[in-house]
């Protein structure tokens, strides 16, 4: 085993301090898009999840067909989609725009599906004691349904927001620069592959802090006694 | 206005069906303010149905539901408004689970009645009082017994000072060692003159408490009388075997 070897083609310093920035460049890009896809992946199943409660048969019908299709397709394949076949269609986006909507829209799916799970797994008294008392379907839903519901879903939420913002990688397909890409070019670049571990690194200072999140959540979200 | 003879409640030809299966073929009932009305009868029979109809946690097939001079049936009621008139107790208690026991009382004086946090929670905090139960506002409702539970679920209920309170069947979620607090806090309300419509399985409370006890089966009011009458001297061979299954 050659440990001078292994160190300067993994972890070559000077290769390291030349490349930095675009990693860092790359994490600020992956950063930014990472949140808009969890905010607005979220906001978006939480809206197809209560619109799914309202139980009314065609609308229920086109929100399973997109959860099912979102879920089905690889994002990779969501992401190609927009990217190179919309601009046929006058719909033009940039690889930023073309991965957060494909990305957002599978997480959607996702969240969705979860909140649903959470809010059939509320017994049917809560709503009823809700109503019964003369709170509206919305405050029931909001006041009453929701917060259990999350609480149940939040194990199976958190993991799936994690694996779609990870998922932000697929962007370097169509040349989004975000890490992962950064990282690709900077190590043909250089002709050694110390870039790609710098990635590595980039996407566990981002992502260690949101798995912790994650579980202080799950944490404080259990049942109180 | 004449309260006493104005009837908070009244059921007039209430009719429910699942499916071509008959529930409920023809309720009258009349409740008038202040009075304690036991309803009994075997598994089956309607009664928890009829409850569930007065303030339209299920929807009924046919007749009138009126609550004070409100019939619930017509359309274009205002469901949520009438319904603040009415509370509601359940077997299985019902509390939020998320909220502790303040917030169980307080959500709806909150949220449909519009007061504010702070009055909210004095009202609150005098219903728990009228339950026995001020010290255990900040508690979380898994952390209470059965009895206390229901004792919340009475709270949350009066809290809204409504009309008349329906009970579905109180205690029989209950051990039977703490009946007799949930049935204590039901009496006293009584003698406070709530007006009260329940659903019971307990001959005992019903002919030491109520004002009068119907008994149904088959989806009818088969009999209904001033308790020594109904347990004393049933008229109708349906409560007589009735009685003499539950009693003996």
């Amino acid at each position: 085993m050659d440990i001078q070897q292994l160190l300067f083609t993994f972890a070559n310093a000077e290769v390291a301090a030349r490349y930095w920035p675009d990693i860092a460049m790359g994490m600020r890009i992956t950063l930014e898009l990472g949140a808009w896809v969890t905010v607005s992946g979220l906001i978006l199943g939480v809206g197809l999840a209560l619109l799914r409660a309202l139980q009314w048969r065609p609308l229920t019908l086109l929100i399973v067909c997109f959860a099912d299709i979102m879920r089905a397709l690889p994002p990779l394949v969501v992401i190609i989609m927009f990217y190179f076949a919309f601009p046929y269609i006058e719909l033009s986006m940039s690889a930023f725009t073309a991965t957060w909507l494909a990305l957002s829209l599978v997480l959607a799916a996702y969240a969705e599906e979860s909140l649903w799970g959470g809010i059939r797994a509320v017994s049917k008294g809560q709503s009823e004691a809700a109503r019964a008392s003369g709170l509206s379907w919305w405050q029931c839903m909001t006041s009453v349904i929701l917060p259990q519901a999350s609480r149940i879903a939040l194990p199976g939420l958190t993991n799936r927001v994690i694996a779609v913002a990870k998922n932000t990688a697929l962007g370097s397909v169509v040349a989004l620069s975000e890490i992962l890409n950064n990282a690709q070019s900077a190590s043909s670049n250089a002709g050694n592959p110390t870039p790609l571990v710098l990635g590595a690194l980039a996407y566990l200072l981002i992502f260690i802090p949101v798995v912790l999140l994650g579980r202080w959540l799950e944490a404080r979200m259990a049942w109180r006694r | 206005m004449n309260t006493a003879a104005y009837p908070i409640l009244e059921l007039v030809g209430l009719r429910k069906h699942y499916g071509d299966q008959e529930v409920l073929k023809g309720i009258d009932l009349r409740v008038r303010p202040g009075e304690l009305v036991c309803v009994i009868g075997p598994s089956g029979s309607g009664k928890s149905s009829m409850l569930r109809c007065c303030n339209r946690l299920e929807e009924c097939s046919g007749g009138q539901i009126v609550v004070d001079g409100t019939d619930l049936a017509a359309p274009g009621v205002n469901l949520n408004q009438v319904r603040q008139k009415i509370g509601m107790v359940f077997q299985q208690f019902n509390l939020y689970p998320h909220l502790n026991v303040l917030g169980n009382v307080t959500l709806a004086l909150r949220k449909v009645q519009g007061y504010s946090r702070a009055k909210a929670q004095e009202k609150a905090l005098a219903a728990l009082a009228r339950v026995g139960l001020a010290d255990k506002a900040d508690a979380w409702p898994a952390a209470l017994s059965g009895g206390q539970q229901q004792r919340v679920g009475i709270a949350r209920a009066i809290a809204l000072e409504p009309r008349i309170v329906l009970f579905d069947e109180p205690t029989s979620a209950l051990d039977p060692e703490l009946v007799g607090s949930v049935l204590q806090v039901m009496q006293e309300l009584r003698e406070s003159g709530m007006t009260m419509l329940v659903v019971t399985h307990e001959m005992a409370f019903a002919r030491a408490v109520a004002d009068r006890v119907v008994f149904m089966d088959g989806g009818v009011i088969v009999e209904q009388g001033p308790p020594d009458a109904i347990f004393g001297a049933p008229r109708e061979l349906r409560t007589q075997a009735f009685l003499q299954r539950v009693c003996s």
